[in-house]
């Protein structure tokens, strides 16, 4: 048997790792919000965790939402243990947050080297940042962002199958 | 009197009625500090993870079909940090030694969470 694929999606507050893995998991699906007390754009706030097994081409992964504010900071290191990949999401909306998304990106990275994807988020936004201008922002490879729309089904399953290949060229 | 210094009287009296209290906190659902009796140095870190454990533990409780979320209690080699639901605004942290008596402390915490939840 394979061991469980350990999948850490991550980055600033608002990104849409709690709508990515709600989208995507059919059942099962645990959330942590609480509800927010201060402007955050949105109502709730993830204060511990999500956690959905999701189906990826017949993989199954373990896929685990830190939250994003940077007072939860801790749980980056609870759930990125043991994690083999991990999936970085970023609003294309808001340049502000990229410096924050870095920092969350190096320190993830500096637990262990693992395959990642950066997924681009709020794409339809009026004023948006190119996938492979924030690539070009995070230092990484361009052809590891993916635009995409968390609440949408199918497109919120590219970011995953994307990072299966990074993760198939390590195995 | 403010809220605050309600909240803050609120948690004198509990530190009066059990003194071996070391610590104790209110903080928002979403990890927030609001009041503190303690180090102001590591209240924002610590209200941060009360909010998560009792939010983890919420969703503990929902899945394992224990009902409603009351309590967290960690405990360590020299003594407790029980996070208490305060309605459904607000959590307690409160700290104590290892020989503590978590009775009693249950007993006054539990009666100061509720006071807390009727003020927030």
């Amino acid at each position: 048997m394979k061991a469980p694929l350990k999948i850490v999606v991550t980055g600033p507050v608002g990104a849409g790792k709690s709508t990515l893995i709600r989208t995507l998991a059919k059942e099962g699906y645990v959330d942590t919000d609480a509800r927010a007390t201060e402007d955050i754009g949105k109502k709730t706030t993830t204060v511990a965790m999500d956690h959905a097994v999701i189906d990826v081409e017949g993989t199954p992964l373990h896929v685990f939402g830190t939250p994003g504010q940077e007072r939860f900071d801790y749980m980056w290191e609870i759930l990125a243990e043991g994690a083999l990949g991990t999936l970085l999401l970023v609003r294309a909306d808001r340049p502000g947050d990229l410096p924050k998304a870095r920092q969350i990106f190096e320190f993830i990275l500096s637990q262990s080297e693992i395959p990642y994807v950066v997924g681009v988020t709020h794409l339809d936004a009026d004023v948006a940042w190119a996938p492979e201008e924030i690539a070009l922002f995070l230092r990484t490879d361009p052809a590891l962002a993916v635009g995409f729309d968390p609440r949408d089904p199918r497109d919120a399953l590219r970011p995953f199958v994307r990072l299966l290949d990074a993760l198939d060229g390590k195995r | 009197m403010t809220k605050q210094e309600q909240i803050t009287q609120l948690l004198e009296a509990l530190k009066r009625s059990l003194p071996e209290v070391r610590e104790a906190m209110v903080a928002s659902p979403d990890g927030l500090p609001i009041a503190t009796l303690g180090s102001q140095d590591t209240a924002a870190r610590i209200a941060a993870m009360a909010a998560t454990a009792l939010g983890l533990g919420r969703r503990i409780a929902q899945t394992t079909q224990l009902g409603g979320m009351k309590e967290v209690v960690v405990r360590g080699d020299q003594g407790y940090f029980v996070i208490y639901q305060t309605g459904d605004k607000g959590v307690l942290g409160v700290t104590v030694p290892a020989d503590a008596n978590l009775g009693l402390l249950h007993l006054e915490a539990r009666e100061v969470a509720r006071a807390l939840a009727d003020i927030l």
